[in-house]
């Protein structure tokens, strides 16, 4: 780009700014991602939790566009949360941004009658507008054709066909836009207001549009979806479909990210290491190493599992399956309150909760939504895992119960059960009380099937990656680096002659984390915990996963792995010499790890996800409290019952 | 769906619930909370509006103008249609 030469030029550098609106499937943000790329930024609506998805770019004539994707909508007089703020944007009375210069509104070539209902309320609005005919290319192929000199003629704005899926049609879009900043605002035809007179008239009019400007052959009465929807929607094949699907999904975000998240981790660790090593050996090394790297690390290793994830959420969207995925979910999850596209947070939550709470944002109703991001955390993570293994291999003997299955693995999948009907049981709970309010009624657009556009998956996979890392990735560091000085002050004084292991015990104990083990000794005594446990589930707040390694610091076995520290669990004695582990404890240990909300990601993600500001630690607080009092209580439960019972 | 309980009105209408799969039908009445209402209308279901029912499961799958809704039973049972060709007389 050329700088500017004088005040002329500098008017003309004023960027243009594009509001871009259309009903859901209609490739609208496929043609976002097409004009913007990756020159995107996310924020919210102010006071509301509908995202905000701005990008810039050049227009042909070389002056700058700000693009604002609006929620998908179909009426902006439907009063639904994202259709209010669309309106608002629109009429220049949202307080996060100027009026837009021109409104961008994208429309389904194959549908579009249905499509210029929005369009035609858009063109009330008294700005000008350029309508983008996207899916041009499925329309041809339907034998569908457009008159466009006809179609711009009777709506007054520019018509400009695009396929934006292949990038077709985009240079002619960006002038259209610059040309309308010109033009004057398409004529008012009805008023904005939603009666039925006034939609029957606006439909009859588009009625008259569409037979000017549009021919058709006579659609065939079976087309290629609904020969698809026989089986995908099949009473006995839709159900089995959709659980091979999602067996692929949660494998995938459960193991195929694995080797990334260990060579991050490693890669993470390493520089730190190496970085530490050009430090003076003391505090500031082991904040930069034991805090700094070790947060970063937390935070990264979230990433190849939030890039699998809405990489495959991206292939279901526009593949057109998640809309089926909701319609074969919904009598399930109607149930406990939820829509049917709850499935598929609460579904990743086994993986982590994390991209599970991001996930939520394909829900449409608020308290669906918020419902939703209370309850995935209940769905036991991949990060629950490793503490589930220790205590079953130190405490569950593996007595055979089918041919397959022994104790061993029943009690694993008991705990992973436990918490997917807690989470089903807690939602209806939140539905009835906190997010009381009646069940939407199902109705839901069942789009044509579509090949998915792998570029624009790729732009909404960074996105999200990029929204992960600043919004949750500066709490994460924060608390890591918070945890790390309530572990390492108040300093012992360091006897040399000590191993480094029993150092460190000794260290913990003496610390502010370590001291507050003891303090709360009384609170977990009733669980038949001892101050150690307690440490240990305090210190894993920054990762459940800590447990397993502050355990390992605790009884200072280190880092000589994990079958030196089941024999020390084992083997551990209580002061009056019973052992300070029994199955019973450590049975009630992964119940409460189970229903516990121990992990600091989850709440960043929850606050930032859940509403800004108060509003988002409001619900975070609700999430932790309720999940800590299921898990104390639920803890508490399995070691009465079972000493009234009569195990140890 | 039979047509004997209407004979007395000119036109016989039903529930798009009870509609036979398959054959087309206008949209005469909408029965439903106004914000539900206005969300049909802006998926292409208004009076005057043609529909069919493309399938039954715990939802009706409706065919409106070549896009497919899948409707809830709740929603489904307060649209009246008047079936094609069941003009009596």
């Amino acid at each position: 780009m050329t700088a500017p030469a004088g005040p002329a030029r500098l008017e003309a550098d004023a960027p243009l700014r594009v509001a871009i609106i259309g009903n859901p499937n209609t490739g609208k943000t496929t043609l976002f991602n097409a004009l913007t790329g990756l020159r995107q930024r996310v924020g919210n609506f102010a006071g509301v939790t509908v995202e905000r998805v701005e990008g810039a770019f050049r227009l042909p004539d070389g002056r700058r566009c700000l693009l604002v994707d609006l929620p998908g909508s179909y009426s902006l007089t439907a009063n639904a949360p994202d259709e209010r703020i669309a309106l608002e944007v629109l009429l220049g009375q949202d307080h996060s941004a100027p009026r837009p210069d021109v409104v961008l509104v994208v429309v389904d070539a194959v549908h579009l009658d249905r499509n210029l209902f929005l369009a035609s309320q858009v063109c009330e609005l008294g700005l000008p507008v350029v309508i983008a005919l996207n899916q041009v290319d499925a329309a041809a192929a339907a034998g569908i054709t457009f008159d466009i000199p006809a179609l711009t003629h009777d709506l007054g704005v520019q018509v400009i066909p695009t396929v934006a899926s292949r990038g077709e049609g985009i240079d002619p879009l960006g002038r259209a836009l610059a040309r309308a900043a010109t033009l004057p605002p398409p004529p008012s035809r009805f008023a904005l207001e939603d009666t039925a007179e006034v939609a029957v008239a606006r439909y009859a009019w588009i009625g008259e549009v569409v037979a000017r400007a549009m021919t058709r052959r006579a659609p065939a009465a079976d087309t290629t979806s609904d020969r698809i929807d026989r089986v995908v929607l099949h009473r006995v094949a839709g159900p089995l479909l959709f659980l091979g699907i999602m067996a692929v999904v949660f494998q995938a975000v459960f193991s195929w990210a694995a080797p990334l998240q260990d060579g991050i981790e490693a890669l993470v660790l390493a520089v730190g290491h190496a970085i530490g090593g050009l430090l003076p050996a003391g505090d500031l090394r082991s904040l930069v190493v034991d805090g700094v790297f070790a947060g970063v690390g937390a935070v990264l290793v979230f990433l190849p599992q939030i890039a699998m994830l809405f990489a495959f959420i991206g292939v279901l969207e526009q593949s057109g399956y998640m809309a089926r995925a909701a319609f074969l979910m919904d009598g399930v999850m109607r149930r406990v309150g939820l829509h049917g596209k709850s499935f598929i947070p609460m579904l990743s939550g086994y993986a982590c909760a994390v991209p599970g709470i991001m996930a939520t944002r394909t829900i449409e109703d608020p308290k669906d939504r918020l419902a939703t991001i209370l309850v995935v955390p209940l769905m036991s993570c991949s990060a629950r895992l490793p503490v589930y293994t220790l205590l079953i291999a130190a405490f569950v003997p593996a007595v055979p119960l089918l041919p397959g299955l022994d104790l061993q693995g029943a009690t694993m999948l008991a705990m992973y059960l436990l918490g997917t009907v807690m989470a089903l049981a807690m939602a209806a709970l939140f539905r009835a009380t906190l997010l009381r309010g009646p069940v939407r009624p199902m109705l839901l657009e069942l789009p044509p099937y579509r090949w998915p556009a792998p570029r624009s998956i790729a732009v909404t996979v960074w996105q999200r990656c990029v929204v992960f890392l600043r919004r949750a990735g500066t709490v994460i560091l924060a608390l890591s680096v918070v945890l790390w000085a309530l572990a390492t002050f108040p300093r012992t004084s360091e006897d040399a002659r000590l191993p480094e292991a029993a150092r460190q015990e000794a260290q913990l104990a003496h610390s502010a984390l370590g001291r507050f083990g003891h303090a709360i000794e009384p609170a977990v005594a009733p669980l038949g915990y001892d101050w150690k446990i307690g440490v240990s589930i305090v210190a894993s707040f920054a990762a459940r996963e800590v447990f397993v390694s502050t355990m390992g610091t605790i009884y200072g076995v280190g880092d000589a792995g994990e079958s030196a520290l089941v024999d020390e669990l084992r083997s551990e004695r209580r002061a009056d010499g019973a052992p300070a582990y029994t199955p019973l404890i450590a049975v009630g240990l992964m119940v409460f790890y189970v229903f516990a909300l121990m992990c600091v990601s989850t709440i960043a993600v929850t606050v930032r996800e859940a509403g800004r500001g108060r509003l988002g630690w409001q619900w975070a607080g609700v999430q932790f409290t309720y999940m800590l009092a299921l898990a104390y209580g639920g803890a508490w439960l399995v070691v009465t019952v079972g000493r009234a019972l009569g195990y140890a | 769906m039979t047509n004997a309980s209407s004979r007395e009105l000119p036109v016989c209408t039903c529930p798009l619930v009870d509609s036979e799969a398959g054959q087309e039908a206008t949209v005469v009445a909408i029965a439903c909370t106004d914000r539900d209402a206005c969300r049909l209308r802006a998926m292409g279901v208004y009076e005057g509006a043609t529909v069919s029912v493309v399938g039954k499961k715990h939802c009706l799958l409706v065919d409106v103008r070549g896009t497919r809704l899948a409707l809830g039973a709740d929603l489904a049972g307060g649209i009246t249609v008047q079936p094609r060709g069941s003009v009596a007389g």
